[in-house]
């Protein structure tokens, strides 16, 4: 699904605080999995997260996307394979709304805006009929048990519920791949135990799981398929889970 | 020099159009030698990157460009009353060395840089930069025009002294002047015109042809420039004397002024917009087959074709009706 060759990132290249977060990694995140890029802070998993969903553009490498198809973007290589890195801002959008959901582990959620808003938020650049949007948010916010909270504003929820609301905004789009940053981070054993499940609900359901933690409660979960280790922006380690 | 702001805005404008083409050319060059997408390369990277802030700033460089040659025309307009003899921006332009080679050059630098915004638009519909060493190149032939533009712009208005006694646009463009602008003046009225309707005529069918079948861009964008040029020389040859109901006064820039409705902005600035997506149409024409711009490019063709026609369209309405309703008849 995502094949990740020799990318590096280097911020503030050629200057004399030049920083390299991701240093020729390459990785394959296959289709319908959950995998699990681990690592200490500051071990390049966020850069890499940020790279993959096409949030920022690698300095070297380059990143490949199968089976995916978007509006005015036909799958130019012959093997099916999209080159996402080359892309030009406008292509990189369409494919960063249609194929990504992303939950941060900041949530990012918008301060002062209804709950139900929040959710509806990715889906306005789409154009779609505002009824049919407000009814799908309405959906996903019943199937996280977050109904009641619909109309308030994002700031009065408990962390756990942000979470939630910050998982049904990932999956206003419906999309291919779930990408989420440190997403037990803020949460207990018990809600972080409640994340992987639901995460366990979404493999079920063929969605691809992207996920960037050093929490052991994600990456030696029995939900996991492969784990990537991450250190000082390499990758040193790839077992299976 | 005379400091008067369009003289200043105008200078001011050239020094900096000439030196963003002078940056994005070196980068063009690297562009040239360098460019290759299936690459992951550090360079190629960078350069996908900053081609983003290249091209944007050339657009605004070009687009500048493009309203500037009116401002030219304006402000040679505006000074006029400061130089014995001048009527109009025609004797302002000769009152000093460089005026009409800077008013040409900026004529096929504006077309050019037309050309290249149709060119650098179409290259952002394509996922893989289709036109990126097409624009590029064409940049690299743009750019020296515009370097000498900006020096003969300088030398012409800092050459301009207010005491200088000039020939007034009667004189120089009459029909025993000579040269180009007497070549045109000169230029039977019947013939002129029987060009200019068949130039357009040939143009609207070329243009009902492509929108029909996509068939004949290459015909559309040929004749997109004959009626450009057609055009500019029947202003000159019996436009004018229409319009000045004044048969022996051929003076393409008379009315441009508010006695006469400020009609010439109107005249050049259809036959510019016509010229440009004319040419730009032409222009794209070979790049049609190119898979990622499969999609994009017939759509935007037809917009251009779309919009030239309505240039040249009414372009030839007000020529008609200038023509139609003017007080002057001339004999067979």
């Amino acid at each position: 699904m995502i094949e990740v060759a020799n990318v590096t990132k280097t911020y503030h290249a050629g200057r004399p605080n030049a920083y390299t977060a991701v240093d020729g990694v390459s990785l394959a995140v296959e289709r319908g999995k959950l995998t699990v890029l681990k690592g200490p802070s500051g071990s390049g998993k966020t850069t890499l997260l940020s790279l993959v969903g096409c949030m920022a553009r690698p300095s070297s490498g380059r990143i490949h996307l199968r089976g995916v198809r978007t509006a005015g973007l036909p799958v130019p290589e012959a093997d099916g394979a999209l080159e996402i890195t080359s892309l030009p801002e406008r292509f990189l959008t369409e494919i960063r709304r249609a194929t990504f959901g992303f939950i941060f582990q900041h949530f990012n959620l918008i301060k002062g805006v209804s709950t139900l808003e929040n959710v509806m938020l990715p889906a306005y650049p789409l154009g779609g009929d505002p009824a049919a949007l407000r009814r799908r948010a309405g959906e996903l916010l019943e199937r996280f048990g977050l109904s009641r909270h619909a109309r308030e504003p994002i700031d009065r929820l408990s962390g756990g519920e942000m979470q939630r609301v910050a998982i049904a905004r990932a999956l206003v789009n419906d999309p291919a791949v779930i990408i989420a940053d440190e997403p037990t981070a803020h949460l207990d054993s018990h809600l972080s135990e409640a994340f992987m499940a639901l995460m366990g609900t979404f493999k079920e359901g063929g969605r691809t799981l992207l996920i960037a933690s050093h929490d052991p409660l994600v990456y030696d979960s029995p939900l996991v398929d492969a784990t990537h280790e991450l250190r000082d922006g390499r990758l040193c380690a790839k077992a299976p889970a | 020099m005379i400091q008067q702001p369009g003289v200043l805005a105008l200078l001011a404008a050239s020094a900096l159009v000439a030196a963003f083409l002078a940056l994005a050319a070196g980068f063009g060059l690297r562009i040239l030698r360098r460019w290759d997408l299936r690459s992951g390369s550090d360079l190629q990277l960078a350069l996908e990157r900053e081609t983003y802030l290249v091209s944007t700033l050339v657009a605004f460089a070009l687009a500048a460009e493009v309203v500037s040659l009116f401002l030219f025309v304006f402000t040679a307009d505006g000074l006029h009353g400061r130089f014995a003899g001048a009527m109009c921006a025609a004797g302002t332009l000769n009152a000093a060395p460089g005026g009409y080679a800077t008013l040409l050059l900026k004529v096929a630098d504006c077309l050019l840089a037309g050309v290249w915004l149709v060119l650098n638009h179409a290259d952002t519909r394509g996922y893989d930069y289709p036109l990126i060493r097409v624009k590029y190149a064409l940049l690299l032939v743009l750019a020296p025009l515009v370097w000498v533009e900006a020096f003969l712009a300088f030398r012409y208005f800092t050459g301009l002294k207010a005491e200088v006694i000039t020939s007034c646009c009667g004189s120089l463009f009459s029909q025993g002047q000579g040269g180009l602008a007497g070549d045109l003046a000169a230029w039977p009225e019947r013939t002129a015109m029987a060009v200019l309707a068949a130039v357009l005529a040939a143009l609207f069918v070329a243009g009902g042809v492509f929108l029909r079948t996509r068939r004949g861009a290459y015909a559309f964008g040929l004749l997109s420039g004959l009626a450009f040029l057609a055009g500019a020389g029947s202003l000159v040859s019996f436009v004018s004397v229409y319009i000045y109901e004044l048969p022996t006064h051929h003076c393409p820039f008379c009315f441009i002024q508010a006695e006469y409705g400020h009609v010439g902005y109107l005249l050049y600035g259809t036959l510019l917009g016509g010229g440009i997506a004319g040419l730009g149409t032409g222009a794209l024409t070979p790049f049609r087959h190119r898979a990622s711009l499969a999609a994009a490019l017939p759509a935007l063709q037809r917009r251009l074709v779309l919009a030239a026609l309505l240039c040249f369209g009414l372009f030839a309405l007000v020529v008609a009706y200038r023509v139609g309703t003017s007080s002057l008849r001339l004999g067979p």
